[in-house]
């Protein structure tokens, strides 16, 4: 295998690792809590410039990039930091707008919130270094592998960390998907007045769960921002949200396989598939088809299999 | 946990995936050992053809386009043809690497690639230089104005020095007030950091700096708070959308008159033009607005084979033609190639890494050697033994040692539609004296 | 005080923008439940249209009523074919904002397969301004206000001086109860649709005289303004959006003095979340308790 060919598959597995934990995360939002989180892309981001801010550094008076903040944590300490910071958002979010919003109009203040965050992001200076981003962020473990970081191995193993951390994040869903606290979460959005009856609290309920999504979004954000080292506004603009949820609604709502074939097909194999297409129309319309392609797909699916590829599967408690 | 998922579809899912991975495995780029006998050599144009910066791809198409229709017509390159193949990074830095990625694992025969731009340069150039491939990029991030990679070129003049030449310009017209009015963009942005510093320097005083939000309906407010500031002249850079209503409303409000407009080379593109010359008035904007862009007559040999070129190319439409024949960057694109082509021929290689070397052989200006204007001329004189110094449509190219170049800027203004004339020249020198004071 | 009479001035031409596609927008969203994102993009698709006409030489009028016919037409169409089909099947109220979330990506990118990304101009005569003291308006400008001073005043006396609109008001208020009086609901809400989608195309063609050049990404994110007015006045009230229309439309225009420009769109954001979080039902509305979908 030449080395080019190395270095695609190997980008194109991070990016898979990548793409699994933000679906798991906003399967956790949306599948099993019913939040239709229209800002989802902002946790990725917040974990993305989290920890590109902590592996920069902080300013030097020679850098162009103007950002708060700043440290030289090694790996995984950015990632981490990154998770805290995702929850974090995803409080404040969840606490503004969890309460007794009919839920469409929750959706729509989340979709505002996603636009206000790109707004401030894109316009502040010295914030995120606006619309230029953030850039050469230091690869993470090539100082400790003793590896360059532009040789094959290095993208290799970096590759399998992610998938590592992948692992971790599928065991952490799993386990609150199938206990008790999953339960809860979705007889609430199957039958919220039932639940509060049987004396639930259904907004402390989201907010945990839309906080441990919003942790995970950012650690999504944080090992793509690793794999990339780079980070600007316009890989996180509102449509980006709506990929991800097609990935969510073709692939299988609620269930955490479905939602993984789902991150496959949609921003892993559909957006590259299209990359290996013959330039028909010129490239300007292949990239307005891939669009087109998710809405129409998004289409078909809630009208001929809503529940997706692989519903959720529907659990059996035996009779007390 | 045990989910039952019917084998059928999961013999589907491992089918595509082996496949797809067959296929990669498959396709590994011929790349740097150079090009299968008589297969076509491919010239990649990697940028935006999506999201917000859709308009930078087709851009690249129309110089790219221009330049292997004539190769191709003049025998191609050491007995290959030359094609153009788009790809899109949609404008962001992580959709670009993948795309850069899946275009050098699998784009047999690629020579050499037009972009990238600032939406993602960052992120790609170092994928790029890493794999050995030859990049004409079209950013103009100061980041990369001393850049070590090797495989990196720039031929069009960086932010930085474009600003200092809007404002010598407005200098030499005793403009001593100056309004900013850029958009809230990457690349605007980073255009305004050296007009403020030229102006200051020159003497000036700004007066108002408008950071603006694009494409909104109306820019009253903002207008009135800088009329209140009296300045004398408005160095701006905005799409055509914010511009035309920002100037429409400046109109109403001064009394139907506008302030003297120096804009970047954003300004002398068809779609801006078209647009003001619809809110303001052709009149008005011949009077009040000039905009700077890298010194490229339309004018002269170079031209006029580009102009030829682009109106040969089949599939191109009248307006096509008609935006790009007087664009510096379709200009620049095309004589990027034509560099690659004469380097590759000179360095009788189709080897990226052989042929990366002579780029500056074969474009710098030196001692002995014959200016050429057009590719044809220049295969035909290299293939005499000949040294030639490529002269193209976007004018001289001579790159220092950060393969960066920098030429002269040409200050011109509209004239009619599809029509625009040179009022005045700002050379590199004086932008070298201007950017070296404090 | 110049400074605030011009804001006044042309926080009107915005406003008169935002009250037709508001109103047309809050009359079928009061009627149906069904949150059309996808009317910004309409509008888009709208202004497209108007775009080919004048490129086929059939000037301003030609523009505006090609504009406006196909916003009718395309909004009745889009509910019969899209909408319509997945209330039927029981969708609930949040599956159908994504369905509109799926239909404003086909829109829009369709509109850019077809023209490209790039920009593009009506192909209208520019016209001269006229002074009134401190203010200036365009003649298209002032033809815009004169449109939405017209639409109201129709909608209100479709609304409150027709049977149609009796049972228009009949049915977006208790749509079970309409139809037990013998109102043919599914008729109604068609015209409910053609209303709204009149106005859609009409606010389409306004705004991209307004702001000269457009491109296919232009009406999309104007359906958060829109929103933002209707929820400020209530949904399903065309008063309560046209009072919005001016508020926001003025608050916008005046923010720029206040606030850095570059957050301008931001005022229209804020406010948005801002009524959904603290008065939902809006300045005119009794009530915002969820009501599911109407078929």
């Amino acid at each position: 295998m030449s080395q080019a060919v190395q270095f695609y598959l190997s980008t194109l597995l991070a990016y898979i690792g990548v793409d699994f934990i933000a679906c798991w995360a906003l399967n956790l939002q949306f599948g099993v809590a019913g939040i239709l989180s229209f800002c989802f892309i902002i946790f990725q981001a917040a974990g993305a410039y989290t920890a590109a801010v902590l592996t920069l550094g902080p300013e030097t008076p020679t850098s162009f990039q103007q950002y708060f903040g700043g440290a030289h944590l090694p790996f995984p300490l950015p990632v981490l930091a990154a998770a805290v910071v995702g929850a974090l958002l995803a409080l404040v979010v969840g606490l503004i707008t969890l309460r007794r919003l009919r839920r469409d109009y929750q959706a729509i203040v989340m979709l505002v919130v996603s636009l206000i965050a790109t707004l401030v992001a894109t316009n502040a200076t010295g914030l995120v270094n606006g619309a230029n981003g953030l850039s050469l962020v230091p690869k993470p473990l090539s100082k400790g592998l003793g590896l360059s970081p532009y040789g094959t191995t290095y993208q290799w193993i970096f590759a399998l960390v992610v998938c590592g951390i992948a692992l971790v994040c599928y065991a952490v869903v799993h386990r609150i998907t199938s206990s008790p606290y999953g339960r809860v979460l979705r007889a609430l959005r199957d039958n919220e007045q039932a639940a509060v009856a049987v004396g639930k609290n259904p907004l402390a309920l989201r907010l945990g769960i839309y906080a441990v999504g919003g942790a995970l979004g950012a650690v999504s954000g944080a090992l793509l921002v690793e794999a990339i080292s780079a980070w600007s506004p316009s890989s996180w603009l509102y449509p980006e949200t709506f990929s991800y949820f097609a990935a969510v609604i073709i692939g299988g709502s609620g269930n955490d396989l479905g939602v993984a074939i789902g991150a496959l097909l949609v921003p892993v194999g559909f957006l590259e598939a299209v990359r290996f297409m013959p330039t028909i129309g010129g490239p300007q319309f292949l990239g307005a088809l891939e669009w087109i392609a998710v809405g129409l797909l998004l289409l078909v699916f809630l009208w001929f299999r809503p529940r997706g590829i692989v519903p959720e599967r529907r659990r059996k408690y035996p009779a007390s | 946990m045990h989910v039952r998922v019917s084998g059928s579809k999961w013999r589907l899912v491992l089918a595509a995936a082996a496949a797809a991975a067959l296929a990669a495995t498959g396709a590994g780029a011929a790349g740097v050992a150079g090009a299968a006998s008589k297969s076509s050599l491919v010239f990649a144009e990697l940028n935006p053809f999506s999201g917000p910066d859709a308009a930078f791809g087709p851009e690249m198409v129309a110089g790219c386009d221009a330049a292997v229709g004539l190769i191709d017509h003049h025998g191609g390159i050491l007995g290959h043809k030359a094609t153009c193949k788009g790809v899109d990074t949609h404008g962001d830095p992580a959709d670009a690497v993948p795309a850069a990625e899946q275009m050098i694992a699998t784009v047999p025969n690629l020579a050499g690639v037009i972009g990238p731009s600032s939406d993602e340069a960052l992120a790609t150039v170092p994928i790029l230089n890493r794999a050995k491939v030859p990049m004409m990029a079209d950013t103009g991030q100061s980041a990369f104005t001393h850049t070590t990679s090797q495989y990196f070129w720039r031929i069009s003049p960086a932010d930085d020095v474009k600003g200092y030449a809007m404002a010598l310009y407005a200098h030499a017209h005793h403009e001593t007030r100056a309004a900013l009015v850029f958009g809230n963009t990457v690349g605007a942005q980073s255009d305004t950091v050296t007009v403020l510093k030229g102006f200051k320097a020159l003497g000036g005083k700004v007066v108002d700096n408008v950071k603006i939000a694009l494409d909104q309906p109306s820019y009253n407010t903002e207008v009135e708070s800088m009329l209140g500031k009296h300045p004398d002249v408005i160095f701006t850079e905005t799409d055509p959308a914010t511009a035309a209503t920002f100037f429409s409303d400046l109109k109403q409000l001064n009394h139907t008159h506008l302030i003297p407009i120096v804009g970047s080379e954003v300004t002398l593109e068809a779609n801006w033009v078209q647009a003001m010359v619809r809110a303001v008035g052709g009149k008005t904007l011949k009077s009040y607005q000039v905009g700077v862009q890298p010194y490229a007559p339309p004018s002269g040999a170079a031209y006029t084979t580009f102009n030829g070129a682009l109106h040969a190319v089949k599939g191109f439409s009248k307006t096509t033609i008609a935006v790009y024949s007087t664009d510096p960057y379709a200009m620049g694109y095309y004589d990027s190639v034509n560099i690659y082509a004469l380097a590759m021929i000179k360095a009788h290689s189709t080897n990226r890494s052989a042929f990366n070397r002579d780029i500056t052989a074969v474009s710098n200006p030196g001692h002995g050697k014959v200016v050429v204007h057009s590719f044809a001329q220049g295969a035909k004189d290299l293939a005499a033994g000949k040294s030639i110094e490529y002269v193209g449509a976007s004018g001289q190219v001579d790159f220092n040692r950060w393969h960066n170049s920098t030429g002269a800027f040409e200050v011109a203004g509209f004239v009619h539609a599809g029509k625009i004339r040179i009022v005045d020249v700002v050379s590199s020198a004086q932008i070298a004296q201007l950017s070296s004071k404090r | 005080m110049h400074a605030f009479i011009a804001a006044l001035g042309f926080g009107i031409v915005t406003a008169a923008i935002l009250a037709i596609a508001s109103v047309g927008f809050t009359l079928q969203f009061g009627a149906t439940n069904i949150f059309n994102l996808a009317f910004g993009s309409t509008m888009t698709a709208s202004a497209f249209v108007a775009y080919v006409a004048t490129e086929a030489n059939l000037g301003l009028w030609g523009a505006v009523v090609f504009g406006a016919l196909f916003g009718t037409v395309f909004s009745v169409l889009l509910n019969r074919a899209v909408y319509l089909p997945f209330v039927k099947r029981g969708a609930r109220l949040f599956e159908m904002i994504i369905v509109a979330i799926a239909v404003t990506l086909l829109i829009s990118n369709i509109i850019q397969a077809v023209w490209g990304a790039s920009f593009f101009t009506l192909k209208l005569a520019p016209t001269p301004a006229l002074n009134f003291g401190a203010l200036a308006f365009t003649r298209d400008e002032l033809g815009i206000i004169g449109v939405a001073v017209a639409a109201m005043l129709c909608v209100h006396a479709l609304l409150h001086h027709t049977r149609l609109g009796q049972a228009m008001r009949a049915t977006a208020t208790n749509p079970a109860l309409a139809r037990n009086c013998g109102i043919p609901t599914t008729r109604v809400i068609d015209v409910v649709w053609a209303v709204s989608g009149l106005l859609c195309g009409l606010g389409g063609v306004a705004l991209v005289l307004v702001t000269t050049s457009f491109n296919p990404q232009t009406g999309t994110e104007f359906i958060i303004p829109i929103l933002a007015v209707a929820v400020l006045g209530g949904i399903g009230q065309p008063y309560g959006a046209m009072l919005g229309a001016v508020v926001i439309g003025l608050m916008t225009q005046l923010s720029a003095l206040v606030i850095s420009p570059e957050y301008k769109q931001a005022v229209a954001f804020v406010t948005l979340v801002v009524v959904l979080l603290l008065r939902p039902q809006g300045i005119l509305s009794e009530v915002a308790e969820q009501k599911e979908v109407v078929a």
